[in-house]
């Protein structure tokens, strides 16, 4: 049991490095970011090429791909959610829905139905372990994944916490229109944040093709797990995402232990079962289901 | 030269003209006051001024140079800071936090963080509250602090005394009267017409939009001002 525990925790810690910047997207920019999976696809095909092509080491490759993908952020934000966040609440949800079909389409135009993985290109460290006492064997790599993880959820909450750019960034979350009457440059602070957030979608690309395999759809489940560890863990606080992918990754093992096609339902019960309590918690289920069925008429409307 | 000069501003709301015509001008270190019932257009003119609400028509210059479809954040860096209606603090952010960000700009003058716990002493035991927890008096201290940190040429008061106890806006306009003798602008939006006269040299008065009455405090009178704003004078009676 411990066994399983601790390698669920690691798995946690993976889906907290997918689930970290859909989560920042949304707490900074109010934006759920549907093209977040697929964007982590082209950044684990991005190293993948350049470690194929250069034989290079993907560790290496991803130092390139970051800042790429940072400015590729810039630019969603800039050409895309700018323009569809002034729309409605429903506008990027349907834009960054469409971006993620056309990536994950150029994707399989470009790469075909192949899948492909980083471990050729890293050697021993795909099944290296470390020995915890007890005989529990822990690879090395999820171990890695998780303390990227922590630092990278450190640093995004240090810098929005303790930064003249932090505090820029959360006045433009809570109001725009107020951040640029105290002198904030909103459009600077959302293209930086929507940077920011892309780059961590980077790093958690590169650890998708080095933990397993990818094709050109493997994007959606990656957004699900985000998504869900997001929801489970509340969009508050980064902290509290790595929490809720934890316990997503623990319930998908329980799950697992349970019935060996359990591992995904197990996830979804968890989910559920927050989701539910949260709605009740607020007592305002009837009203939240009432905004949304008012959202998706407008959304028909237009 | 005029400091801020307005010439013929429209502002709308769709197909609603909310400010029409609007001219004036402002004479550095001068203290403007702004009248006007309820839906003249005195925030929408506050706004437009400092590029919250974008201006249909006519032009807005700041020391000279044209700021009409200047961004909101370059005109702060220009030198004209808004303390809005309605105070707009961050509120899930610290005092200390609100005021750091009204530094962004980084325009060089006398206003650091612990001046401003000078000049509005109620804030230094609020220093790490989250302004959201603090009084209404604390707050417009806060909004005011924030947009003095710019070290601002212009400041732009918009109703400062909305919804604060007689005692508290008091104390408001005791602490910004060191400030009005620097010879830092100001305009004011302010609905207690007997504060308004005693701080300010000259009066624009709106309504429905217009600017009724333009003149320096001395060469108008409460019943002339009064009349004004509610429409009973004949317009057009610019002194």
């Amino acid at each position: 049991m411990t066994n399983i525990l601790i390698q669920a925790v690691l798995l946690g810690g993976y889906y907290a490095l997918i689930a970290c910047g859909l989560a920042f997207m949304f707490q900074v920019m109010r934006v759920i970011n549907l093209a977040h999976g697929s964007l982590a696809v082209v950044s684990a095909y991005a190293v993948w090429s350049l470690s194929d092509s250069f034989d290079m080491s993907p560790f290496i490759a991803l130092l390139a791909v970051v800042p790429v993908m940072g400015v590729a952020g810039w630019l969603l934000q800039r050409l895309v959610l700018e323009r569809a966040v002034r729309g409605g609440e429903l506008l990027p949800v349907l834009s960054t829905f469409g971006l993620a079909i056309v990536l994950d389409n150029l994707l399989f135009q470009q790469f075909g139905a192949d899948t492909r993985s980083l471990s050729p290109f890293v050697g021993d460290l795909s099944w290296e372990a470390f020995e915890l006492p007890g005989g529990i064997y822990v690879g090395k790599l999820p171990v890695y994944i998780l303390i990227a993880v922590i630092v990278i959820i450190g640093g995004l909450d240090l810098l929005l916490k303790r930064t003249a750019l932090g505090r820029q960034i959360r006045a433009t979350a809570t109001d725009p229109d107020t951040a640029g009457l105290v002198g904030v440059d909103a459009r600077r602070a959302a293209g930086i944040a929507a940077a920011l957030a892309t780059m961590t979608v980077a790093v958690s690309g590169a650890a998708l093709g080095l933990r397993g395999t990818f094709d050109a759809y493997a994007g959606a489940p990656q957004l699900l797990f985000a998504f869900e560890a997001t929801i489970i863990g509340g969009a508050r606080s980064l902290w509290g995402v790595l929490a809720g992918a934890i316990v997503l990754a623990v319930a998908q093992s329980v799950g697992a232990q349970i019935h060996p096609q359990g591992f995904l339902l197990g996830g979804h019960v968890a989910f559920l079962i927050v989701l539910f309590i949260r709605l009740a918690l607020k007592g305002k289920a009837p009203l939240r289901l009432a905004k949304i069925a008012r959202l998706t008429r407008k959304g028909a409307a237009q | 030269m005029s400091i801020l000069r307005v010439t013929d501003l429209d502002v709308r709301y769709g197909q609603f003209r909310a400010v029409r015509d609007v001219s004036f001008n402002v004479e550095q270190g001068e203290i403007l006051a702004i009248v006007g019932a309820n839906g003249a257009g005195k925030t929408t003119l506050l706004r437009a001024l400092a590029g919250a609400n974008p201006v249909k028509a006519g032009t807005v210059h700041l020391s000279g140079t044209d700021i009409t479809h200047m961004p909101s954040h370059l005109r702060v860096a220009s030198g004209l800071a808004l303390v809005p209606e309605g105070r707009k603090l961050f509120l899930d952010m610290t005092v200390e936090e609100n005021l750091k960000l009204g530094r962004t700009v980084g325009r060089m003058g006398d206003w650091t963080v612990e001046r401003i716990f000078e000049t509005f002493p109620n804030l230094v035991k609020r220093r790490h509250a989250a302004t959201g927890t603090m009084s209404g008096g604390e707050q417009q201290a806060t909004a005011i602090g924030r947009a003095l940190m710019s070290n601002p040429d212009v400041l732009i008061l918009d109703e400062v005394s909305l919804g604060l106890s007689p005692l508290v806006v008091d104390q408001v306009y005791a602490s910004l009267e060191g400030l009005m003798t620097t010879g830092t602008t100001i305009i004011l939006v302010e609905q207690d017409l007997s504060r308004a006269m005693a701080v300010a040299d000259r009066v624009v008065c709106m309504l429905e939009g217009h600017v009724v009455l333009d003149s320096p405090m001395g060469a108008t009178t409460r019943e002339a001002i009064t009349a004004a704003y509610f429409g009973t004078a004949p317009q057009g009676e610019h002194a």
